[in-house]
């Protein structure tokens, strides 16, 4: 049986937000608990998305246009377990990875190597189709059970694994930040000379950090992967890791509870836009005889090319940007005594 | 033997006229850093809008003027722009820090992005130059074309270097960049440098958007984000703050881009300038050239 | 303070078994300026050693080749006879060296407990799994770190600020945190720069009690200060230093009949 539209749209939204949430909490690791300016975490949900798609696809022989090489064909839904864990796994290895070569360097050396890894990690993902199958992208990632529960049953049923997801991934970072552990994250983020100097190993810690965010921006990858059954690189683009920071930038740093509502209203606003024009069209269609022209006649000088409704999205995204940092630099929830630090360099 | 020998040459001569595009917006990018102490991840919105104004005002968009005038024009507008965009965004959290200005750069560029994406749809477009045959010297064959950028590249560089050494607000300029407060002091109006200085960057950046119109038609409007990689590469590799630095850097990024292009593989072109940026940065992290960062 | 210090010379005096932190011929340049040239001295066990020289002469800067921020481009430092030249700031700490900063780099947005249980050593749930798999263990340790905390808080009478965040502390206040958290690491050696420097006199007469009270326990103290009637009233030993040379070393009432030193202060900076 498959959900009505809207209320498959909902569904829908609530998985993105729990992607999109755990996305953020891995971030907010970075940037929020250790201080690290991560401008690529798009490359480590990548990573995840990847892990799984090549783990569970069926081989190429088996799929039309396949230009990849390896499909292990893990079988459903035993296997589910499996690609999440070793997506995690990519992702935090990709991190370490990352890592090892940037979390020595300054936090601005740290912010422009992020981005541009992300950035070559995109290229790899377009060029090396063996792998990857290239812009076509894999298409055949199975969604565990789907023909058990049906179409509208796999979806809730997804959402719910992916609620329970976030909620277990919450807990245990709670758990880890309430500990030394979190305090010694915070300390380094505070000030590294003064972490170094009273006998910790800052260049580890902030590599145990970029670690521990890689793995849940992988664990996220391979949910998406397994979501959508399919992974495409054009998912992958530098704007992901924007509206993550967007995320946790509004919830407020440090706070993973703040992350994940800051992601929640981001998945939200992002996915309502995309029904600005059908909504228009619909007020539009209601409006008395009378009425009728004054929407035309208000709207009428904006260019109508397709990229507009997506471009005020993004507009919109950037106004999050600066108006938070200007004027709430601690977000919704964030504890202003928190980010006091946060704009000075030692 | 020599072809394998011509084809290295051709490789160094298209690598020194890449050269010229990342030595404008680096040094416009150093510039700005110097006076400013952040990184501005806008700065390739610059380059963008350089290469659609000068677009829209040429023969190709509205039709105004011919494209050198709209060059010119556009490269004003740009220098306004960024004297606006300072003014609005970055100039009321001045006294935050680097972290907050940077992170606020970010969304500037969104902002900037697709106001443009949104007012000129995101259409690849094509700067009006004719198709020109390479002339041939010594088995490197260049277009007039790319001969020109290449001399608009070296000219510019000329005027930044007698700006900074030889006028008073290159003095100021430098004076400031070394150390504000102590500039102040001195009764020079720093406000005033910043404002300038912040002209003078986006400008470049326009100029250098414009020069690579002219190189990598079609361009879209999302080039400039994606091109600030290679910029950013440039700048660091010099030791950010550092014009000389910033041309030197911007020399070895368009070898490595156009070396590693015909060498190994076309797709990566970015990736190379990376992989020199972060081998110098483990190396040597104040940069070929020295200072701090 | 038993320690015979009668035979000390103003250089080169090679280290002896009572010497706790030995600094040989250290060198470190920058580019062509030279920031220390060949410091020499000793430091003994369980004295109060004062580190003074005019502005520019080294202090800090060899301060930072002791404790691993710079690795001396020659001569060595070595503590307890080991050589800890080299190694980098977080293993020096771990060897019992801590250190406090001219201005203090104390963790602003956190609480000043927080700042202070963050320096405990040898932390079980300072590692991930530590953290998430072994509760008990980390619950134990947690609390003896919390006593001890106390226990410091008190000792420099910060205990009422305990749940205050440390951006919010004034000057004098942050600078008997950063002494707090050093003692937290429980060092053999504590080096102080410029410890009461900025800190209103009442605020300094208990600092440097503290000090003597710390010293009394067996700790070794070598700081930097200006403020030559607290080198000369409070310290058992002091190193002079000018342009990175060690210029005398002795006991405060030899050092300061020194003509090199009274010259090195009175005849300006060169």
């Amino acid at each position: 049986m498959a959900l009505p539209g809207i209320a498959s749209f909902l569904v829908t939204i609530g998985t993105l937000a729990c992607i999109w949430g755990l996305l953020a909490l891995g971030l907010n690791v970075h940037y929020g608990y250790t201080g690290l300016l991560n401008f690529g975490h798009v490359a480590f949900f990548a990573a995840g998305a990847y892990a799984s798609a090549v783990l569970t696809m069926p081989p190429p022989e088996q799929v039309s246009q396949a230009n990849y090489v390896i499909g292990l064909d893990l079988p459903m839904p035993l296997g589910f377990p499996v690609s999440l864990a070793v997506a995690a796994l990519a992702g935090g290895l990709l991190a370490l990875l990352i890592g090892s070569t940037s979390v020595r360097l300054g936090s601005h050396y740290l912010a422009i190597a992020t981005f541009a890894l992300a950035g070559i990690f995109e290229d790899v993902l377009v060029n090396e189709t063996w792998l990857t199958n290239g812009t076509f992208g894999m298409n055949s990632v199975p969604k565990p059970m789907r023909e058990t529960l049906g179409a509208g049953g796999w979806q809730v049923a997804y959402l719910a694994f992916s609620a329970l997801c976030l909620l277990g991934v919450y807990l245990l970072l709670d758990r880890l930040i309430d500990a030394p552990f979190g305090r010694l994250l915070r300390g380094v983020r505070e000030s590294e000379d003064a972490a170094r100097m009273l006998g910790k190993d800052t260049n580890l810690v902030k590599l145990k950090s970029f670690a521990i965010g890689g793995a849940i921006a992988g664990f996220a990858g391979g949910l998406y992967a397994h979501f959508l059954g399919s992974v495409v690189t054009e998912q992958f683009v530098a704007g992901v890791t924007f509206v993550v920071w967007a995320a946790i930038l509004l919830g407020g740093v440090a706070s993973s509870s703040g992350a994940i509502v800051g992601a929640f209203l981001l998945i939200a606003f992002q996915q309502s836009t995309r029904f600005i024009l059908t909504i228009y069209g619909w007020i539009q269609s209601v409006l008395p005889e009378p009425l009728s022209g004054v929407l035309p006649a208000i709207f009428a000088p904006l260019p109508d090319h397709p990229s507009f409704v997506p471009s005020v999205r993004f507009i919109v995204i950037g106004c999050l940007f600066v108006l938070v940092i200007r004027y709430r630099p601690e977000g919704l929830f964030g504890d202003p005594n928190e980010v006091t630090v946060m704009g000075e360099e030692e | 033997m020599a072809s394998a020998l011509s084809q290295f040459l051709q490789a160094v001569a298209f690598g020194l006229v890449e050269a010229s595009v990342i030595s404008v917006g680096a040094v416009g990018l150093t510039l700005s850093y110097g006076v400013t102490r952040f990184i501005n991840f806008a700065y390739g919105e610059f380059l963008a809008y350089g290469a659609f104004l000068a677009f829209f005002l040429s023969g190709a968009g509205a039709g105004v003027v011919g494209l050198p005038v709209a060059a010119v024009v556009a490269v004003l507008l740009v220098g306004a722009l960024g004297v606006a965009v300072s003014r609005v965004f970055f100039r009321p959290i001045s006294d935050r820090g680097a972290l907050p200005l940077l992170i606020t750069s970010i969304g500037v560029a969104f902002i900037l992005r697709y106001l443009l994406i949104a007012g000129a749809s995101a259409e690849a477009r094509q700067l009006p130059v004719p198709l020109m045959r390479p002339v041939e010297v010594a088995g490197v064959g260049l277009t007039p074309l790319e001969l020109g950028v290449v001399a608009v590249s070296v000219v510019t560089m000329l005027a930044i270097h007698l700006l900074l050494q030889r006028t008073m607000l290159g003095k100021t300029m430098r004076a400031t960049s070394g150390n504000r407060s102590l500039a102040e002091v001195a009764g020079i109006d720093t406000d005033a440098v910043i404002r300038k200085t912040w002209f003078i960057s986006a400008a470049a950046g326009g100029l250098a958007g414009i020069l690579y119109g002219v190189l990598f038609a079609p361009f879209r409007p999302t080039f400039g984000f994606g091109y600030l990689i290679v910029v950013f590469a440039a700048t660091l590799l010099g030791g950010i703050g550092r014009p000389y630095g910033a041309m030197l850097g911007a020399v070895l990024i368009g070898l490595m881009i156009s070396l590693g292009s015909t060498y190994l593989s076309a797709s990566y072109d970015q990736a190379y300038a990376f992989i020199a940026l972060v081998g110098v940065l483990l190396l040597r992290p104040e940069g070929i050239r020295g200072g701090e960062f | 303070m038993s320690v015979d210090r009668a035979e000390t010379e103003t250089n080169g005096d090679r280290p002896e078994d009572s010497t706790l932190l030995a600094v040989d011929g250290v060198v470190k340049q920058f580019g062509g300026l030279v920031a220390v040239d060949g410091a020499t001295f000793g430091v003994e066990a369980g004295s109060i050693t004062g580190l003074i020289g005019p502005n520019g002469a080294g202090k800090s800067t060899l301060f930072d080749c002791i404790t691993g921020v710079y690795t001396p481009d020659a001569g060595t430092v070595t503590l307890d006879g080991e050589a800890i030249q080299g190694l980098s700031p977080n293993q020096v700490a771990a060897r019992g060296v801590g250190r406090t900063f001219q201005t203090p780099k104390t963790f602003r947005g956190m609480t000043v407990r927080e700042n202070l249980a963050f320096a405990a050593r040898e932390q079980t749930g300072e590692r991930a799994l530590g953290a998430l798999f072994r509760p008990g263990r980390v619950e134990t340790e947690e609390t003896a770190i919390q006593e001890t905390v106390d226990e410091t808080l008190e000792f420099l009478e910060l205990d009422h600020l305990a749940e205050e965040y440390a951006g919010g502390l004034s000057g004098g206040q942050r600078k008997l945190l950063e002494l707090g958290r050093v003692l937290m690491m429980d060092p053999e050696i504590i080096l102080l720069d410029e410890p009461v420097a900025g800190v209103n006199p009442a605020l300094t007469d208990e600092l440097l009690e503290r000090l003597h009270e710390l010293n009394d326990r067996g700790r070794t103290i070598l700081f930097i200060e200006h403020d030559m009637d607290i080198v000369m009233g409070h310290c058992d030993s002091v190193v002079v230093l000018h342009n990175g040379q060690t210029l005398a070393v002795g006991p405060p009432e030899i050092v300061q009949e020194d003509d090199r030193v009274v010259e090195a202060y009175l005849g300006g900076y060169d």
